[in-house]
């Protein structure tokens, strides 16, 4: 219980971490799960070194939110030359602290399920939100959010709080896009079925569901591809809801102060290209940004593959987060 | 018999500034940087709205559960730990008492998502226990709720005050209990003369402890709490301060669970206080007590079990699941094994300089109390404990807009992430310590002060006999609290040098929950080995503090003749 309560001083050490500012060191700010050993974040490191005769250096914050919040207090004075981490949910307010750049690169060659156009901000994966089930205890589940919402007590599923958590986030937009006004009702509705709302989604994934506590959790469409891929087991899958899925697309930015610029476009320019993207779909277990072709892994076509992509313009969250967030709080505190 | 190097004109270290100076410096540095993170974020913001504190019906929520569910936690687990110390004080010769004082101290220093995880697989809705009970009963148990964040709280503390208890227990004079022994008494009279005395020494300040970190709990309250009803004020600050940037209303909150934390602790360490003045000379012999026999004998068995089933249970489950992931990783060996290996260095890297830390600005601190006088005494224990009382973030974020410029680059991370973690095992520790360093009494202090036995001389005759075991047990904590660290070392550390609960969360991030199971488990096994070692020398401890103390002895009879 003291990991939270006790990370003092967090503040005073993490411009140690950024070492090493070398006149062709490229400081990309990202999460830990992109960085991981296990993430795309090595791979991708040893790529783009081998072609720019440059170093290319990490500097981990815990999460999307965290890279954000760095990037503001160090205004002006930032070590960073790219975010990356950021996505659909924080990009508005990271545009709004006017310190990112245009990119000013193509962006032909993406393949989202959404036309993008975006001046600050470029894609390097997607996924959309879903419930995961277990095949075992779960053999027929929910084919709608409707379902979902007026199944039987019986079925209990974990979610993750949207005060704190991308996925919970995520589907609160969804119920949003779904339901609209109704929201809140649906949301009362939903309430008796889930089990419990965790901090985040490795507390839930790894406590609850790989425990058997509820037989279906949110999380990534991609999901099951890596216990396909890796664990080699069809028994988690993604449900596909008929009123569609919700869209995450996880973004990268130049930043504004950067002396590094033109390396950073190259950064950038790289990140759209298929020796960044093979990393992403089995270290990220994500869609990649572009179409890698025969490179994507089998396992991804074996995916649910939603009919509906529903998508609110960040702007739009941006501004109404809050009074959804007091929706979302007064539905389910009774 | 050893003498005592009379002959110099002045010890080592003796001069009142070195019992004052370090500990002040160390106890103010906390305080001071706890003011200048919360300013520097007020300053940073606009000045927030008071009143919403009053007005706003989802905070009042929030501040009432969170009083609440501390008020709770900490009332069972003390009385829980009352309990298990008592039986265990009774049953010196209780079989398997090691090993349950040894998960006694692991509950504490296990890493939240391990811990609840565990607790899942044994209360769960699918958990053994659940299982059970619900197949040869009608009770229907659901562990989502106030109920789980009440029993996880009780799992990490209840343990803890147990076994501070018992420290304080053990350590009434075995003149006292020789007599009370002589007498006869038990029961009532036996609790009233010996017991409920070395009890109310330690009490105050483990109830503020406990309070505190129940207080400030999130992960848990999240898991367990079953929803949004279910909120701590931590989450209402993480959610300002992280979703919504506003500095303002983080600080607020932070100030308000300060100022709820911080007066619990003023109002048990001013209560705590006057306890220590009571005479005491404590030999660390063994007496046995007139009261573990018979039915007693057989009802604090009966606890013991059930307590070492609580402890147990979950623990077990952590192995169950952990253990086909570890397996493999020893089987197959190459990369995996060689990470975990890596690992496991660095985290001793870490965690030992950081335990060494954490014992030594323990006992600075503590000095203050004994020499200072009350005022000192009240600020050096409330310092310590203020790291515990504010966010971690909120901390974080004011201290980086305040150091930021004048820190340069370097690779001192680690360095500096066992320096915080040290820091950060503080409250724990000076609990540990505190009633065994306070146990000297006046008469031996007042004749050590006429015999010239000052500075190293006093420590090294007078307290350390006495101290060497919660010291080795207070060293355990600090080590095993830092190993078990994820916060700081997330934060601080690089991801291509994990330390084991990173690479735990690395492989939790990227989907590898066999793993992380199996490393989960490895981790639990580490804690496990460093409170084994530490407590060694508790094996030998009865022939050599008889030896030990002949050198108090001669104090006792010089005074005599």
């Amino acid at each position: 219980m003291l990991r939270h309560s006790l990370t003092l001083f967090a503040g005073i050490a993490l411009p140690l971490l950024a070492s090493g500012q070398g006149n062709n060191t490229l400081t990309v700010y990202t999460h830990p799960s992109f960085a991981a050993e296990w993430g795309p974040g090595p791979g991708v490191k040893e790529a783009f070194e081998h072609q720019c005769d440059c170093t290319l250096e990490y500097v981990v914050l815990d999460s999307g939110g965290d890279i954000l919040q760095r990037l503001r207090l160090e205004g002006n004075s930032t070590d960073a030359d790219v975010v990356l981490g950021l996505d659909t949910g924080t990009m508005e307010t990271a545009r709004q602290t006017g310190l990112l750049a245009p990119h000013s690169i193509a962006l032909e060659s993406l393949d989202l399920p959404i036309d993008w156009q975006d001046s600050l901000f470029v894609p390097y994966d997607w996924g959309y939100f879903a419930f995961v089930y277990d095949t075992e205890q779960l053999p027929n589940p929910p084919k709608s959010l409707e379902e979902l919402v007026n199944a039987p007590e019986e079925l209990q599923i974990i979610i993750q709080d949207p005060r704190t958590s991308t996925p919970g986030l995520g589907l609160l937009l969804w119920m949003k896009a779904v339901y609209g006004e109704q929201a809140g009702e649906k949301w009362q509705a939903l309430s008796d079925n889930i089990l419990t709302t965790t901090k985040s989604w490795s507390d839930g994934y790894f406590s609850l569901f790989m425990n058997g506590e509820a037989p279906m959790i949110l999380s990534y469409s991609t999901s099951p591809a890596y216990h396909m891929a890796v664990d080699k087991t069809d028994r988690y899958q993604a449900a596909e809801f008929d009123e569609g899925h919700y869209l995450q697309v996880e973004v990268a930015a130049l930043v504004e102060p950067s002396e590094q610029k033109a390396l950073a476009r190259d950064f950038l320019q790289f990140m759209l290209t298929a020796d960044f993207q093979r990393h992403i779909p089995l270290k990220n277990v994500m869609y990649p940004a572009i179409d890698l072709g025969d490179e994507l892994p089998e396992v991804f076509d074996r995916l649910i593959q939603p009919d509906n992509t529903l998508f609110i313009d960040p702007a739009t969250v941006a501004e109404k987060r809050k009074s959804w967030l007091d929706e979302w709080l007064n539905a389910m505190i009774p | 018999m050893r003498q005592f190097p009379f002959g110099s004109t002045q010890a080592p270290l003796s001069h009142p500034g070195w019992q004052i100076g370090p500990g002040l410096i160390i106890a103010g540095s906390l305080l001071a940087l706890t003011i200048a993170g919360l300013a520097a974020l007020l300053w940073q913001a606009h000045l927030p709205e008071v009143a919403e504190l009053w007005q706003n019906r989802y905070l009042g929520n929030v501040i009432r559960f969170t009083i609440w569910q501390a008020t709770l936690s900490t009332a069972l687990s003390l009385v829980l730990g009352l309990l298990i110390a008592l039986a265990l004080a009774r049953q010196p010769r209780f079989r398997g008492r090691s090993l349950l004082l040894r998960m006694m101290e692991l509950s504490l220093v296990l890493p939240t998502i391990v811990a609840v995880s565990g607790l899942v697989g044994v209360y769960g809705r699918h958990g053994w226990l659940t299982s059970v009970v619900e197949h040869w009963t009608t009770v229907r148990w659901n562990l989502y709720g106030l109920n789980g964040i009440v029993l996880a709280h009780v799992f990490f503390n209840a343990p803890l005050a147990g076994r501070i208890l018992l420290q304080a227990l053990e350590s009434v004079p075995a003149p006292r209990r020789r007599v009370a022994s002589q007498l006869g008494l038990t029961g009532w009279w036996l609790w009233r003369t010996l017991d409920w005395p070395a009890v109310r020494r330690v009490l105050p300040g483990i109830a503020a402890l406990v309070f505190t970190l129940c207080f400030t709990s999130f992960a848990i309250v999240m898991t367990l709490g079953g929803g949004p009803a279910s909120t701590t004020l931590e989450v209402a600050i993480y959610q300002s301060l992280r979703f919504e940037f506003d500095f303002g209303r983080a600080a607020l909150l932070a100030i308000v669970q300060l100022a709820i934390c911080g007066a619990i602790w003023l109002f048990m360490v001013r209560r705590g206080l006057s306890a220590n003045l009571s005479p005491q000379r404590s030999f660390s012999e063994t007496i046995r007590r007139p009261d573990g026999q018979g039915i007693t004998r057989l009802r604090d068995a009966a606890l013991l079990v059930c307590i070492a089933l609580f402890l147990l249970l979950p623990l077990a489950a952590i192995l169950l699941q952990g253990l086909p992931g570890l397996v493999t990783v020893a089987v197959d060996g190459g990369t995996s094994l060689a990470d975990l290996a890596e690992a496991t260095l660095r985290s001793f890297a870490i965690a030992l300089p950081a335990g060494a830390f954490s014992v030594l600005s323990a006992l600075l601190v503590l000095a203050l109390a004994g020499r200072g006088g009350p005022h000192l005494a009240r600020l050096s224990s409330v310092a310590t404990a203020v790291p515990l009382m504010v966010p971690p973030i909120v901390l974080g974020t004011g201290l980086f807009l305040l150091l930021r410029r004048s820190l340069g680059h370097s690779s001192q991370g680690l360095a500096l992430v066992a320096l915080i973690n040290g820091l950060m095992a503080l409250p724990f520790v000076t609990q540990l310590l505190k009633g065994p360093l306070a146990g000297l009494d006046q008469a031996t202090a007042q004749q050590a002060d006429q015999l010239g036995v000052l500075g190293w001389y006093r420590w090294r005759w007078l307290h350390w006999p006495r101290l060497k075991r919660p010291l080795a047990l207070a060293m355990a904590y600090g080590t095993g609290l830092s190993l078990g660290d994820f916060g700081v070392i997330a934060l601080f550390g690089t991801p291509g040098q994990p330390t084991v609960p990173v690479l735990l969360y690395q492989q939790l991030g990227s989907y590898r929950m066999e793993l992380a199971a199996g490393t989960a488990l490895w981790l639990l096994t580490l804690l496990l080995l460093v409170f084994a070692t530490f407590n060694l020398p508790g094996y030998r401890k009865r022939k050599q503090s008889r030896h030990q103390n002949d050198a108090l002895n001669t104090l006792a009879e010089a005074r005599h003749a």
